[in-house]
């Protein structure tokens, strides 16, 4: 199976810190990786590269088997890629329809997306006026992930997704980026080792700023000393 | 998901502030008029006009509202709308004036030629000064940005101070200006083109933040990096909001010309910078009326209070000579009262309101 990302050995500093040491992460065409890790590992840090928001200062990034790495995030952005960062990053000061329409990449693509997207997340409907930041923690979420959906991205980053949320949403967001897969591909960071299992087809271990382990999620879960050792939790 | 778009005339009729307004600031010379029983047209004298009167007195109050407000509305599509913070903005106010001022002295066009022409430069100027401005700096970031718009007003402001084809710091009178534009003669009319220079001004400043250009710029002020990683090139919105707001600047600074019938460095000073700041802070930042309030609250304030003197018991104090220092107090108050600026607190405390009911 082709990969639509390959992150190449990638090394990238903030500041004097440097916080990826070569890094590796690969997403195969239509399917779900999850980055597993402790906080601060720089999984993060790993997405704002691939997004362009911190720069690699080497290795490479191909997306679609082109170099992407060194172009403006904005660039990267118009290729296909959405990002929906940590903490429900929508702007909380314009409303649900204004963030929506913010997301399109082309005249009409919200008017196309409209249905799917209140199928996918009804809540929204009866918010669409509403200022962002007046929505409670999962709409929020909710709304991140619909402005991702709203062009035609081919790759989803999706950072920490069910962070501070009730289970009950969470289950919503699973079944939301389940029924994703295969039409976009999905480079996710999740921290609930549950919800990562349920979603994700590969996995790949960020420790320390380097990338030590990858494989199926299928190989993961059948080794409870593994998850025990990168992760802490069994 | 289907958007209503009201046409344009409904969504001003619904706006029937806007009508009472205008109708009284159209109406303004007239009733100041009658009221005091002074002419709106000034005192002929012989087939020339004297402005003497109240009314006259007044519509020139008001002139200068209608140009502060013009000023701090473009400076608060820049820092209240897009989140750039500019200490430059009088760069455009003064120059626009003195191209303005150049064009009508040392060009021998008739006029009428020279004022159009001199216009149209001065807001041509002011666009490629954004541009260039906006060009060289919009990629630093933050305080960077601030400093360095600060830098370059300050060189325009001892440069043309100094210069000697300006007149350096005496700058230089206008003597001839067209006569539908000359305050000394048609005050009225120079009134009601600077009043619809203003509607203009927050008409306009209305319809482009809420267009999907505006929801950008508005999503630039929120986060930066956030509206890059949706695909969007912030620098170019950005700019277009400082070639904009550059662009009213001037409009404004060409009127005070015109009022003033003077063009000096003064008006390249850090007070037409300082001023168009305190008073969106005042009436609220990123909101519409805001600036708008803010402008005329502080410059009325200044009008009625700069001649006034209080006694208390028997000391007599000359409000002129603390002027300054009240305006502190008074910035200072606004502040903790109404930490969103009058027009924001307002809002927000309306938006709350149903919840606690």
């Amino acid at each position: 199976m082709s990969s639509i990302l390959e992150v190449q050995d990638i090394h990238t500093f903030i500041g004097q810190f440097h916080i990826l040491e070569g890094v590796t992460v690969s997403v195969p065409q239509g399917g779900i990786t999850v980055l597993l890790g402790r906080n601060g590992a720089g999984k993060t840090t790993t997405l704002r590269s691939i997004m362009g928001l911190r720069p690699p200062s080497s290795g490479s990034i191909l997306f679609d088997g082109k170099p992407i790495h060194g172009k403006t995030t904005y660039a990267i952005a118009q290729l296909g890629i959405g990002y929906v960062p940590e903490h429900r990053a929508i702007f909380r000061e314009l409303t649900v329809r204004e963030n929506l329409q913010l997301a399109e990449r082309k005249r009409g693509d919200l008017a196309r997306k409209t249905e799917f997207i209140f199928d996918l997340f009804p809540d929204l409907q009866r918010l669409i006026d509403l200022p962002g930041g007046n929505l409670s923690g999962g709409q929020q979420q909710m709304l991140a992930m619909a402005r991702a959906l709203v062009p035609d991205n081919r790759l989803l980053l999706i950072d920490e997704p069910s962070e501070g949320l009730a289970p009950v949403i969470i289950d919503q967001l699973i079944v939301a980026i389940q029924r994703l897969a295969g039409t976009v591909s999905v480079l996710l960071v999740e921290q609930n080792f549950r919800v990562a299992r349920k979603l994700a087809q590969d996995y790949v271990i960020i420790e320390e700023g380097h990338s030590p382990m990858r494989g199926t999620m299928h190989d993961l879960v059948s080794d409870p000393a593994l998850i025990q050792r990168y992760l802490g939790v069994a | 998901m289907a958007i209503p778009q009201a046409s344009f005339i409904s969504r001003l009729l619904r706006d029937k502030w806007f009508i009472f307004l205008l109708i009284a600031l159209v109406a303004f010379p007239f009733v100041v008029g009658l009221l005091t029983d002074s002419s709106p047209f000034g005192v002929a004298r012989g087939d020339r006009m004297i402005m003497r009167g109240e009314s006259v007195r007044w519509q020139a109050v008001l002139i200068e509202v209608y140009i502060l407000a013009i000023l701090a509305m473009s400076y608060n599509l820049l820092f209240g709308f897009t989140g750039v913070i500019s200490f430059g903005h009088a760069l455009f106010f003064g120059t626009a004036g003195y191209v303005l001022g150049l064009m009508l002295e040392y060009t021998p066009l008739d006029t009428t030629l020279a004022f159009g022409l001199g216009a149209v430069a001065a807001i041509a100027v002011c666009a490629l000064l954004g541009l260039v401005i906006g060009l060289v700096t919009l990629r630093l970031k933050g305080v960077y940005f601030t400093i360095f718009t600060l830098a370059v007003a300050e060189m325009f402001f001892i440069f043309l101070g100094r210069w000697q084809l300006t007149r350096a710091e005496d700058g230089f009178a206008i003597t001839d200006l067209p006569m539908w534009i000359d305050p000394s003669q048609n005050r009225i009319s120079v009134y009601y083109i600077a009043l619809a220079a203003a509607f203009l001004t927050f008409f306009f400043i209305r319809r482009l933040v809420n267009s999907p250009t505006g929801a950008v710029l508005k999503a630039i002020r929120e986060n930066e990096d956030r509206a890059q990683s949706m695909g969007y090139n912030t620098i170019n919105y950005k700019l277009l909001s400082i070639v904009v707001a550059g662009m009213l600047a001037g409009v404004a600074g060409l009127l005070q010309v015109v009022l003033n019938k003077k063009v000096g460095p003064e008006i390249l000073g850090i007070a037409y910078t300082v001023d168009p700041l305190l008073m969106t802070i005042i009436g609220g930042i990123g909101t519409f009326i805001g600036p708008v309030i803010g402008a005329s609250g502080l410059h009325l304030l200044d009008v009625f209070l700069r001649d006034a003197t209080v006694r208390i018991g028997g000391l007599v104090i000359d409000i002129a000579s603390i002027w300054a220092l009240l305006l502190g107090v008074i910035f200072i108050l606004v502040v903790i009262v109404f930490p969103l600026g009058i027009i924001g607190t307002w809002q927000r405390w309306r938006m709350k309101r149903p919840k606690r009911e």
